[in-house]
Order: structure tokens, then sequence, then C-alpha cells
């Protein structure tokens, strides 16, 4: 039977040809398109592994004109102290500017026994993870009271642990960071900082064990749900009298959250409404193709029907050749669909690829089938008398 | 001749509706779709408010400063120095606007908090773009020289700070704790032209981090505007000299790059990797292959149905093929017939990039941003279309002008 059909694609493979690129070129369309959803999707699914409600982001600056490093230690204390005598604030960490949901991105590559991985690098005081809510799996945020602190002190998280030490101990051991050897004292869970459809990534935190303040300008608060616009212009007040000279803005990790995931939502609703049109379309060329071949060959059916097929043979035939033709187009598509995992193109997870083919393959047999089943019964509602007599 | 051929092709078009359904519905969405993406890149690229002089301006946005060899690299906006240093002595163009990248501040009226975002401009920013004072005038070289706390606001904050107070110049406004005697109001600026776009605008004396500071890098992006379109080569060639005289700041760098690009080459050289090249081919390529991608599938299913509408005018082809005409005579019917259907596909089209247009105005998606379709967006879609209604007429009526009179006739 399979090969019967086969048979009658091959010697109409001009008219079928055309059918045949359209089919194909959906299922790289589709493709494609399931390879990003599939991507957000397991991103999405993944753990928050911190909270951004009630986290405010404070932008500022050091006066201008202050160098020496110990008056610059003296003034940020005050600015702690200052902040967190206030009632509304629960906690506080100063920080880089790549905080949660911010554009900027810091990475450099991180050496361990000569092996080296790009992470992402985030300068963080010990009060980061509190603030944050982050689960601390192994060790701590810095070094506990009464170490030796020769070394400075990184936190890295259950990725970056991964790569870099696979199943073994993390702490303790000290990777290479811009030549600077620096110790391992804590494995933090990962979280997703640069918005709900992206991935955690490599993440070390670098704790600055002589208070480094040039490399940081944000500070991250944890605030009672209580606070008011009122508090918050009492906060600015209160921040910008320290920076002076320096322009200085609170952000809510909460909007920033929404505008961070708006850059890949919008993309994808767009991509979405194209695709879909395409495919409509698509389905619809192929159910009017399908129609008019099924007219065309009303004699040939008639014929089959008078020399005893059933109605059920016919319909069966009409959607086996649809589902032949479409075997052909996705086993087309399949093949460069796999070069993606293969050559290991743009770093995503061959999973995703994979997970993606199924999806488009079920997905073009689905519509191909429904696309076919009104031409078929059509088909198999033929009278052989009327037929022949047609002709 | 051309009558007949239109009475075919609407006798055609009405006797299998659902055949022309699909058709109108193919090409009517592909082009709504690519008239709104036209109607985006034009907009992004064309010369609209206040950047009116675009067409002779040249764009210098960032200085790049690297390290071939321990692949180090710096690379942002440039300081106001360098302008006034070096930049600033080219003697070709007419004029120089510089300004800073806006910062956000904050500022609360009323328990309301409002973010303001403030840019700081030499005084032949004035000269350069042509903002429209709703009222007002801008600051003066006297201002600027005299550090006066003068501001220029947009409309959007006038209505935001204000609220609907009748004329707002000689008040005051405070943002960053600092307060400025408003003197203009002006239009708002759409914020997809992000070195122009601020709400602040304030004389560059006023800039909190010191203007003096004689690093190269900096916060600042320029604009050069040149007496006329004929000396932007000449302004890229002595910007280029001038470069190359500039010794990098840090002793860990060793070659500086920076070029005064027009306005889109400034935005595809943020994504070229070569140094030396603007990254404009590679954008049009870009742009070339989706418009491909997106009318292959619609194309294939267009020629698909046509074949299909071919065969079933077998009939009608063999009489006239027994009758003497030739198949070049039936193949240019064949291909009018389907420039007509895809001709009103197009109008269908534009009716429907119309309504999406205006909704997009309407929602105020990006606030300012208004999307039109304007005579070029239109002759694109008109050429788009008239390149569909041949992609996929060609193939079929060639397929058609082969077909035998007696197998034509045969198989009615």
């Amino acid at each position: 039977m399979l090969v019967h059909l086969f048979k009658l694609i091959w010697n109409k493979k001009r008219q079928n040809f055309l059918l045949m690129l359209e089919m194909f070129v959906s299922f790289i369309v589709l493709f494609v398109v399931f390879t990003l959803s599939v991507f957000y999707y397991n991103n999405y699914r993944k753990q928050q592994g911190f909270e951004y409600e009630d986290v405010w982001a404070v932008n500022y600056g050091l006066p201008p004109g202050i160098t020496s490093k110990d008056s610059i230690n003296m003034l940020v204390e005050s600015l702690r102290n200052m902040i967190s005598s206030m009632p509304q604030v629960e906690q506080l960490s100063f920080t880089g500017n790549n905080i949660p949901y911010s554009a900027n991105i810091f990475n450099t590559s991180i050496d361990y026994k000569g092996k080296g991985v790009i992470s992402d690098i985030y300068t963080a005081d010990t009060r980061y993870a509190e603030v944050l809510n982050l689960t601390m799996l192994s060790g701590n945020w810095g070094f506990k009271k009464g170490e030796r602190k020769q070394r400075s002190a990184v936190v890295v998280n259950t990725t970056l642990k991964e790569v870099l030490f696979g199943q073994e101990e993390a702490i303790g051991k000290r990777v290479k960071v811009d030549n600077e050897e620096l110790e391992v004292t804590g494995v933090v869970n990962d979280f997703k900082s640069k918005g709900d459809y992206q991935e955690p990534g490599n993440g070390l935190f670098r704790i600055p064990d002589s208070i480094d303040h040039q490399a940081q300008s944000m500070i991250l608060l944890k605030i009672s749900p209580d606070a008011d616009a009122a508090f918050e212009a009492k906060l600015y007040k209160a921040v910008s009298n320290f920076s002076k000279n320096t322009s200085v803005e609170i952000e809510h990790l909460s909007k920033k959250r929404e505008a961070k995931n708006r850059l890949t939502l919008i993309p994808m609703l767009i991509l979405f409404t194209v695709a879909s049109f395409l495919i409509i379309n698509v389905a619809l060329g192929l159910f009017g193709v399908l129609w008019y071949t099924i007219n065309r060959r009303k004699p040939e059916i008639g014929l089959r029907r008078a020399v005893g097929a059933s109605g059920t043979d016919i319909s069966g035939q009409i959607s086996g050749e649809a589902l032949v033709l479409t075997t052909i187009s996705v086993l087309a598509g399949c093949f460069f669909a796999v070069q993606f995992p293969l050559l290991n193109v743009f770093d995503l997870p061959s999973n995703v690829y994979f997970a993606a083919i199924l999806l488009s393959v079920t997905f073009i047999y689905l519509l191909v089938i429904i696309c076919s089943v009104y031409p078929a019964r059509q088909a198999a509602s033929i009278y052989p008398a009327l037929a022949l007599h047609e002709e | 001749m051309l009558k007949n051929y239109l009475k075919i092709a609407f006798a055609v078009l009405r006797r299998r509706k659902f055949f022309t359904f699909i058709s109108l519905f193919g090409i009517s969405i592909t082009l709504t779709i690519l008239i709104v993406l036209a109607a985006f890149l034009d907009k992004l690229t064309s010369p609209g408010y206040p950047d009116m002089k675009r067409d002779r301006s040249l764009y210098i946005n960032t200085i790049v400063q690297e390290n071939p060899k321990a692949s180090g690299m710096m690379r942002g906006p440039l300081s106001l120095y360098f302008f006034q240093h070096y930049a600033g002595v080219m003697k070709t163009p007419e004029n120089i606007a510089v300004s800073s990248i806006f910062t956000a501040t904050n500022t609360y009226v009323n328990n309301k908090k409002l973010v303001i975002n403030v840019k700081y401009t030499n005084g032949a920013w004035w000269d350069v773009l042509e903002y429209d004072f709703v009222e007002g005038k801008p600051y003066s070289l006297q201002d600027i020289k005299n550090a006066e706390r003068v501001a220029v606001i947009s409309e959007d904050v006038k209505k935001q700070y204000f609220g609907d107070a009748g004329k707002v110049t000689g008040k005051y406004i405070e943002t960053d704790n600092v307060q400025y005697r408003v003197i203009g109001v002006v239009k708002s600026v759409p914020i997809t032209s992000p070195f122009i776009y601020a709400d602040l605008y304030l004389p560059y004396t006023l800039s909190k981090s010191d203007y003096r500071d004689r690093s190269i890098s900096g916060a600042y992006t320029g604009i050069v505007l040149a007496r006329d379109k004929s000396d932007l080569a000449r302004i890229k060639e002595e910007y280029k000299q001038i470069v190359a005289k500039v010794p990098p700041q840090n002793k860990d760098y060793t070659i500086l790059y920076s070029h005064a690009d027009t306005y889109v080459e400034s935005f595809t050289r943020m994504f070229s990797r070569d140094q030396n090249s603007s990254g404009l081919g590679i954008l049009l390529a870009v742009v070339a292959i989706t418009v491909f991608l997106l009318m292959l599938l619609p194309t294939i299913n267009l020629v698909n149905i046509n074949v299909s509408r071919i065969m079933e005018r077998s009939s009608e082809i063999g009489v006239r093929k027994a009758f003497g005409a030739s198949s070049g005579t039936l193949a240019m019917q064949f291909i009018v017939e389907n420039i007509i259907l895809t001709l009103l596909g197009g109008v269908i089209g534009i009716i429907f990039s119309y309504i999406i247009l205006s909704t997009i105005n309407h929602s105020s998606l990006i606030p300012n941003f208004t999307l039109s379709i304007n005579f070029t967006v239109l002759s694109y879609g008109i050429l788009a279309c008239l390149l569909f209604g041949l992609l996929s007429g060609v193939y079929p009526a060639w397929r058609m002008s082969r077909m035998e009179v007696v197998n034509a006739l045969k198989a009615s």
C-alpha cells in the first residue's frame, strides 16, 4: 500500500513538488518558532530564585574630589547608617550597577585548573543575599568572623559551580579572575536576574574585602511594604544630599522586571503573529489544492469505487497521499534542523532543538490531517455511477 | 484588449470564491506586514522632528580605544573636552551640536514620582536641530557662559509637572534637588531617537560631572552639520585625520577609533565587528533576507493555487489555442489577470495596514512616535505587490502556455 502511494506521488512529482516545497518551508518556519518558544518556556519554568517585590535600587555617586580610600570608606559607612536607620528600610546592600533586570552586563573569564569559562561578575557586599532573599546552598556570603582574610572571597551560583567543579565540593577552592586568586566561600542558588525568559547563566559574586567603593554605584534596598512615595521622596533627598554633584535615581525592581520581560515578549508576539499568518495561509492553500485535486480525479475515484473500493479506502488513499507528501518534506526539513544541535549553532542546549523538531513534526502532521479530512470525506462520498456517467 | 482581460479576470475571480479568498488573504496580509515593517524602518531612518537636516548631518557617537594584543577594549561616548579640542577644530562643517547622553533623574510632585531625563547641550544644539518652541526660547551662549540655571523642557514634562497651567516660562522646575528656571517648552521627541531625546535640556556648564575633565571618553555625542550635502565625504576624511592624531589616553590602549557616520551608519556600526566597516551592508542583507523569507511562503502558496486554477480552465485555453492564440498571448493574459488579483489584494492590504498603524499610534506604545504611510512606504508596497504578482504568475503561465491543445480539449 505504502509503496503504491509513493509510486503515485513519484509519477506526479512535478505537480507535487510545489506542495512539498511549501510544506518544507512551513516546517522550517515552525522549527524556528518552536525552538524559541521551547527555550523561553524552559527558562520561564525555572525558579525565579529571588524576591524582587519591595526591592528598590538607588543609583548614587560619591561626592567628587575625594580620593583617599579611608575617607570614602567613612562616607559610605555613614550613608549606610543613615539609610538603615530609616524605619521602612529592612536591609540594604551596596553593589555594582549590573543589578537584576538592568541592561548592564559585566562578564569575564574565570579560570580554574587551566579551564576558562565566561561568567557574569557581580560586586556585592555581604547583605546581598538577604536583600534579594537568595538561598545559600552551602558556605557563607564572604568569610566568617575570625577567618583569615588575605584573599578576597567569592560566591558562585549553582550553574557556575557545576561547570567549574562538577560534583566536587566548591568551598575552599581557588579560582582566578583577571589574574587575581579568589577563594570560593559559598554556593548560592541560581536566580533569573535578566528577566523571566532568560537563562540564569554562570554567575560569580565578588565580595569586596577592603571596601572598594569605586566599583559600586548601586544600593539595593529591601523596604517594608507600607513604604510610599513620601518615603521615597525622603530617601531621594537624603541620598542626593550625600551625592551632591552626581545624579541620583531610584527604581523599583518590580517595574524593571516588567520592562525587561517586555523586551522578550514583544518580539515573540510579533514572531507568533507573523508565523501564525503564514501557517493559516499554508493551511488554506493546502485545503484548497487538495479539494481541487479531488474534483479533478472524480473519474479515477469513480472507477475505483465501481470495482469495489469502499468509501474508507478512498478517503484513506487521499489522506495517505497527503501524508506521504508531508513525510518527504518533513524528512528534508529534519535533515536541516538536525544540523543545529549537531554543529552547536547559537549555543542553545540540544534538547531544545530536539523538542522543537518533535513539536514541528507533530504540528505539521496535524495540520495536514485536518486539511485533508474534508476533501477525503468528499471523495469518499462520490457515487461511482455519477462519476462514471460524467466521464 | 486590456478591458477584455479585466472582464475575464473578474469573471474568474467570482467563479471560485474560495480560491479567490485564499489568494486575496495571502496577498493582503503579506503586504500589510511588509508595509508596517517599512513604515517602522522609514520612521527610524528618514529625517524627522527635530532632526530635519539628517541628509547633511554626520553623527559622532562612540570612541573605541583598543589594544589588539591584550584584547582589551573600551568603548563609549566621547567627552566634551574631545569635542572642544579635537572635533571642534574641523574647518569644513557649518556647526557641531554636542549633547550628553540623557540621564534619568527623579523628582517628586504631589506625592507622585516623575522620571525626568536630562541632557546637557551646547549652544549650537538649538541651531542644528529644529525644535518647535511651543513657548519661550532656547538658552543663549551668554546663559551657557554664565552657567545660568535655565532649562528648556518638553511638552510632556510640562504636562506632568505643571499640570494644565497655561504659560510656564519663568516658573521653576526642580529635579535632582536643583531648581531651574524654565525658559522654553519644546514639542516632545520620541525615545526612538536616543541621541536627541530628553525631557529637560540644560546648558552643559551646569553638568554635575566636571565638564573640564580632560579625558577622551565621557558622556557626550555630537552632530556635525555640513554646509552642503557634498561636503559630507570631506568632513568624514577631515575627522579621520584628526582622530588619527589623538593619542590613546591610557597606556594600555594602542589604537583609537571614532567615526563621523550618517544617521543609519551610526546605528549599524554598533553591530559591526570590524572597526573600519559601518555594517550598513549587513543590515541591508538582513532586511532583504527577512523580506524574502516572509514573501516566500505566500508566493509558493499562490503559485500552487494558480496552477490548480489553470488546470480548471484548460478547456478555455484549448479552445483559444485551437483558434490560433499564441502561447505568449495566453501567458500574458494570465500574468495580467494575476497582477490584477494582487493589486486588489494590495488595496485591501493598504487598508489593513492603515488600520494597524493608527491602532499603534493611538495605543501610544512609544510616546510621541507616530507612524504613517507616506509616499515612500506606499511605493515600496506597490512595488512588492507587482513583484508578488509577477513571481506567482510567471510559473503557472509558463505551465499553461505549454499545454497541448489536444490534451487541453480532452481534459474537459
